[in-house]
């Protein structure tokens, strides 16, 4: 075909500028398509971090509101409770028969010290809202035990074994909310409604690693034997419970913090799913409304809660990076109209000829216009092969991301230990995940959009001077 | 074939006009060949290019076959250009990057013909100037002489009802000059074509019929060689191909 045949030979006798106008649109394509690919992991590890406190799909998230700590000594007294007497440390069970805490262990369960929790009948209140979908209540518990060995409080004797773990309370009927709802499951199976009052449990796939748990295994929380029927993984940075147990177990094992009471049909936290993300700001005020005082969270306003790195990655991406890429963008435009442009200025004398033969302009110009889109190809080509490059060098060199937990109720209540052993079951906590850039199909598409753009745009910037062509006057050039 | 009547090209160069060509009155006829002679800058290719349409009078009116080429719109003359004239350039003009073939088949494409009859008219253009062996060839592995016979060959291979040649010979040795004007010749001959031919050289129009002298853009008839004026001569005997 003699259009494709012209077009090759011309980019051949050219191919020193048609590939710097290639490698001037690669550039700022490449670019882009990093920088939105860059933009894409942060987004994912925000969303991986959001989604594990939340859970996928949770909208708004419901807490309690604030209560006073319980000032000294006026604790009731149930359950046990660590004292200290006449003969050293004892070990004190509803306030009033104690012992010695040597050869002892002291096993305790209770909710968060600083949220009042909701009745269980606030869930479904909440649940009967018109613009909610779903809700669910989770009652998140702090576990410690502590064994005191025989020869503890006498000169030489050994320190105690302190073991902290934290249990997340869950519904166990198919619910499309909750903490579950990103999790992946290792072995085993999630809970079914017929485990509502079962000694069954969910592992952490970390706790259970170090704990040495596996499907099958018993678990002690309260002194109460639990089989182990699942191990689960969460999403990055979501730090999740070591162990989850059916609500009615974890209200009945439970006690509060505060004097020590029954935690029975108490959660402490509500997640909920909104009908619609419109309706997000509406179910907010109406769960505001039937639960005074409560504080009522969404997922989208956590998200600028996110601190740290991670924070400043988003920042960089969304706003120097995409400048950065358009004004790239813009200067290899520019220089491929030149180029373009100067290039045709070369060949009037050809274009005068080829006018003189009888080639209406229009026929010049998609002969330009082609020559313009096959370098835009190239350049579309090179662009995302350097996206794709930069993406990776971004997997391989960027440091890990690091955000810190919002400090709202929600954050409060989902406070892990920092570390196993700490007798503060509610230190804050920082999180580390990976920047995974991602490079889309529909980055590509819009790569490919933008060279040939750039390409039509420079065609059309010659195109205009071949239509102004006399040709008289461009064959005079030749004599 | 062609008449024009008071045509006359002005150019424009800031403040001042400069007359190209001054009020020509001419009349060519069809199968007529018409040299015409002049120094440098007198009007001889301005004429030319008025006569194929590469440009317009600042007055007067140009009829091809009764057509004002002057009051055609652009679209039209481009396709008279495609269909009915060929050009044939003393720097031969032919696209470097495409081959001789190319460069003839390159004539018929706003003909909008087939690749196969495009290609069947080529290779018989090509063949009709002795060239059928370097139809693979680009100008740049071509003679000058042989870039000249591609010229023309992709001036005849759209059959025009005209031939306008620009200084032809003007890049070529004596003897490439003889035969290129020999074959020129020979197709006016065979295919009766109205051929129009700038030239400064005498022996050259001497071999037309008709020969008209530029002088400061304006034209001056000569007669038939056979009735030449005194103080015009052409040198040697007039040579004719048969």
């Amino acid at each position: 075909m003699f259009f494709v045949t012209y077009l090759r030979r011309e980019m051949r006798r050219r191919m020193r500028q048609a590939v710097l106008v290639a490698l001037g649109l690669a550039l700022g394509i490449g670019l882009v398509v990093t920088i939105s690919a860059a933009s894409a992991g942060v987004k994912k590890a925000q969303s991986d971090v959001l989604s594990g406190l939340y859970g996928v799909g949770t909208d708004v998230a419901v807490t309690g509101p604030a209560q006073a700590p319980p000032a000294p000594g006026t604790q009731r007294q149930i359950g046990q409770n660590l004292e200290l007497g006449p003969g050293g440390t004892q070990i004190c069970t509803d306030g009033r028969r104690c012992v010695n805490a040597a050869g002892h262990t002291y096993n305790a369960l209770y909710a968060a010290p600083l949220l009042r929790p909701f009745r269980t009948s606030s869930v479904a209140s909440v649940a009967r809202l018109h613009d909610v979908a779903a809700a669910a209540g989770v009652l998140t518990l702090a576990g410690q035990s502590i064994t005191f060995p025989a020869g503890f409080g006498r000169p030489g004797g050994s320190p105690p074994e302190l073991t902290s773990f934290t249990v997340d309370g869950v519904e166990t009927g198919h619910t499309p909310v909750g903490p579950l709802t990103a999790a992946t499951v290792s072995s085993g199976h999630l809970f079914t409604a017929v485990d509502a009052y079962a000694n069954v449990a969910l592992v952490d796939s970390d706790y259970a690693a170090g704990a040495g748990l596996r499907v099958g295994s018993a678990i002690t929380i309260r002194q109460v034997r639990f089989t182990v029927i699942a191990i689960v993984s969460q999403p990055q940075g979501s730090n999740p419970p070591d162990v989850y147990i059916p609500l009615a177990r974890a209200e009945a094992l439970g006690t509060a913090f505060k004097d020590g009471g029954s935690l029975s049909h108490d959660v402490s936290l509500i997640y909920v799913v909104a009908a619609s993300a419109a309706d997000v700001p509406v179910v907010q005020h109406e769960i505001s409304r039937l639960l005074p005082g409560s504080t009522v969270t969404a997922a989208a306003s956590l998200a600028s809660q996110v601190t740290g790195s991670l924070a400043s990655a988003a920042r960089l991406a969304n706003d120097l990076g995409r400048w950065l890429a358009i004004v790239v963008l813009i200067a290899a435009f520019a220089v491929a109209c030149l180029l373009t442009m100067g290039a045709v200025a070369r060949r009037s004398a050809e274009f005068g000829i080829l006018k003189a033969l009888g080639w209406r302009t229009r026929r010049i110009v998609a002969q330009v216009l082609g020559e313009s889109l096959a370098t835009g190809i190239a350049g579309a080509g090179a662009g995302i092969g350097l996206g794709f490059a930069g993406a990776a060098i971004i997997a391989a060199v960027a440091p890990k991301l690091s955000t810190t937990a919002p400090s709202s109720a929600i954050g409060s209540l989902q406070q892990r230990p920092a570390a196993r052993g700490s007798i503060h079951p509610f230190a804050s906590h920082a999180v580390s995940v990976p920047l995974s850039p991602s490079v889309t199909i529909g980055v590509i598409v819009l790569a490919v959009i933008l060279a040939l753009a750039g390409g039509l745009l420079a065609g059309t910037f010659g195109s205009w001077r071949i239509a102004r062509l006399r040709p008289a006057s461009a064959l005079a050039q030749v004599a | 074939m062609y008449m024009l009547t008071g045509v006359t090209k002005l150019h424009r160069k800031g403040r001042s006009t400069i007359p190209a060509v001054c009020e020509l009155d001419l009349t060519i006829g069809d199968g007529e060949w018409l040299a015409i002679q002049g120094r440098t800058g007198h009007g001889k290719t301005t004429v030319l290019n008025l006569l194929g349409g590469l440009d317009r009078p600042t007055h007067g009116a140009i009829e091809l076959h009764g057509t004002d080429l002057a009051a055609l719109p652009e679209t039209q003359l481009t396709a008279l250009r495609a269909e009915r004239i060929g050009f044939v350039f003393q720097t031969f003009n032919l696209i470097p990057t495409l081959s001789a073939a190319e460069n003839v088949e390159a004539a018929l494409i706003p003909l909008r013909t087939s690749q196969t009859s495009r290609r069947a008219r080529t290779a018989a253009a090509l063949d009709a100037v002795g060239l059928t062996d370097r139809a693979n060839h680009l100008p740049a592995e071509l003679s000058g002489g042989q870039q000249q016979r591609v010229a023309i060959a992709r001036a005849l291979v759209k059959e025009p009802a005209v031939m306008l040649a620009d200084e032809p010979t003007g890049n070529l040795d004596e003897d490439t000059r003889d035969d290129i004007i020999a074959l020129l010749e020979l197709l006016w001959r065979e295919r009766g074509i109205t051929l129009v031919l700038v030239t400064h050289d005498t022996t050259i129009a001497c071999r037309a019929q008709r020969v008209a002298v530029m002088t400061n853009g304006r034209l001056t008839i000569r007669r038939d060689i056979g009735h030449a004026p005194a103080g015009f001569l052409c040198p040697g005997p007039i040579r004719r191909s048969d």
